[in-house]
């Protein structure tokens, strides 16, 4: 009893899931864009700042880490708009609550990445007479950001799945679409196969365009002995 | 009273340092005129490194003067202590070169611009004067034409003789020099010595640790020998390399073997 394959309904809506494609890069890239310096920001008053910064930091990004995406996502869309009186789109609730959420997550990759640097490279920049911000912005970060690519990718992907989540307060990504096309279409096995594939191509594609970058990068300097 | 102040680039007084209760630094005194070499011997542990860093700051002294072309390092506080902001230590570093074992080169930046750092974000030369200490002082340790490689690409002897010169494109009053050999293969410690020895000769004033007994016989002006913290005994090289007074001087001399004279008729 084969199953009869029908992408005539995929074809005919493809058009939808494009546009749901779109959402789903547009949170995803807003996160990204809203996410990895604040994440900066996090790590370096967690890192160097003093006790006002440095605990509130350390205390935002564990609670970030250790609570449920899908709980900081309704708690910005039903609960924040009780407390400041004003409705919040879905699109919105979705970009503040996965900039937040990445944001955490990147602050641990930017914390990891500095802290991986080799002391030495401190201990050159001080003797040369150059000051703390200075040696982060021009000798320890562009060495770390180098290093933290991997991670940045992990993240990015990881961050792009997690976006899933909100088709459940109705805001029209990828998955969202193709739940509407599914249930009014019964076509439920292709639509989803399709969703699927296209969240597989864009993944495949961003991972071989940093490996390339790394590979670029790569060749520029290595790791100098001792 | 003027010319004193002249020839004298370093005076160290009463210089201590402890971390927690340990005791590293005792009581060093120490004047440095323009142009001198002086070399920095004692065991393991005596406290070499961290009379260095103490020079520089590295290390926050726990008592006593560091006075740096006859101005004391920091502003002083009504209560007498001192205070060191980033900005004043940032400036006597800028007029002190440091060369670390482990030569420490920035690996995502070029020879040159490795070099042109300092110059460029501390003493905030523009490009032409960063060009043109780059080529000067990479000439100097005879790399010039090694300026548009990589770090990763050089030698440990090419590495050290380019942190050679980015200490010296800050163009330093005094330059310390900490084991800078000692992390390289037998057969490269011969070119950073030797271009130490050119800059002792143009005039460079020098603070040098180092295990190199024949190097420090030929180039040092003075030898200090420290132990456990303090400076036990000091003099001309022939003095305290050939004719230790101290005990734990001629125990030092006798664990280093390997030394031999250059001049055959001494022993
Ligand atoms: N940052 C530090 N914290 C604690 N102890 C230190 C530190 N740096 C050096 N010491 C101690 O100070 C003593 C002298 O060290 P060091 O100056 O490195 O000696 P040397 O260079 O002569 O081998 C050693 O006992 C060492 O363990
Ligand atoms: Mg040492």
């Amino acid at each position: 009893m084969g199953y009869e394959w029908d992408f005539s309904v995929v074809f005919g809506n493809f058009d939808l899931l494009l546009l749901g494609l779109v959402n789903t890069l547009k949170v995803t890239g807003l996160a990204l864009f809203f996410g990895i310096p604040l994440g900066l920001v996090l790590a370096l008053m967690r890192l160097y700042g003093n006790k006002a910064l440095r605990w509130p930091a350390g205390f935002i990004i564990e609670f970030l880490r250790s609570t449920p995406p899908i709980a900081q996502l309704f708690w910005f869309f039903f609960a924040l708009p009780i407390l400041l009186g004003v409705e919040i789109d879905p699109f919105s609730a979705s970009v503040l609550t996965f900039s937040l959420q990445s944001s955490a997550f990147f602050a641990e990759v930017f914390r990891g990445g500095i802290q991986s640097i080799d002391n030495g490279q401190w201990e050159a920049a001080k003797a040369i007479g150059m000051t703390r911000n200075a040696t982060l912005q021009r000798i320890i970060l562009p060495q770390a950001v180098k290093r933290m690519i991997p991670a940045f990718l992990e993240r990015a992907i990881e961050l792009m799945k997690t976006t899933t989540l909100v088709s459940t307060i109705s805001y029209s990504d990828l998955l969202y679409q193709a739940n509407t096309i599914a249930q009014s279409s019964y076509r439920t096995l292709e639509v989803y196969t399709t969703a699927a594939a296209m969240y597989f191509v864009v993944i495949l594609a961003c991972s071989l365009l940093v490996g390339r970058l790394e590979h670029r990068l790569g060749r520029s300097g290595e790791i100098t002995r001792g | 009273m003027e010319t004193n102040q002249n020839t004298e680039v370093l005076c160290l007084e009463g210089l201590k340092k402890s971390f927690g209760d340990l005791l590293v630094l005792d009581n060093i005194d120490l004047r440095v005129t323009k142009g001198e070499t002086i070399v920095i011997l004692g065991a393991s542990g005596s406290g070499k490194s961290t009379m260095l860093r103490c020079v520089n700051f590295m290390e926050v002294p726990s008592g006593g003067r560091i006075i740096l072309h006859g101005e004391q390092v920091g502003k002083e506080n009504q209560n007498g202590s001192r205070t060191y902001d980033e900005k004043s230590l940032s400036d006597l570093r800028s007029r002190v070169g440091m060369v670390f074992q482990h030569f420490n080169l920035f690996p995502h930046m070029t020879v040159k611009q490795n070099v042109m750092e300092g110059p460029r974000t501390v003493l905030k030369c523009d490009q032409a004067e960063c060009e043109r200490r780059a080529k000067l002082y990479l000439d100097k340790v005879g790399l010039g034409w090694k300026a548009d490689a990589w770090p990763s690409e050089l030698s440990g002897g090419q590495q050290q003789r380019v942190a050679i010169a980015r200490a010296l494109a800050m163009e330093p009053d005094i330059m310390l020099f900490d084991e800078a050999t000692s992390a390289l293969d037998p057969e490269l410690v011969g070119e950073v010595l030797e271009t130490m020895k050119q800059l002792a000769e143009e005039g460079m004033t020098m603070l040098i640790v180092t295990h190199e007994l024949g190097f420090a016989y030929t180039v040092a002006d003075r030898v200090l020998f420290l132990s456990k913290g303090k400076i036990l005994e000091q003099g001309a090289p022939e003095a305290v390399l050939i004719n230790p007074k101290e005990e734990a001087t001629k125990n030092f001399l006798r664990g280093h073997g390997s030394f031999r004279l250059p001049e055959p008729n001494l022993d």
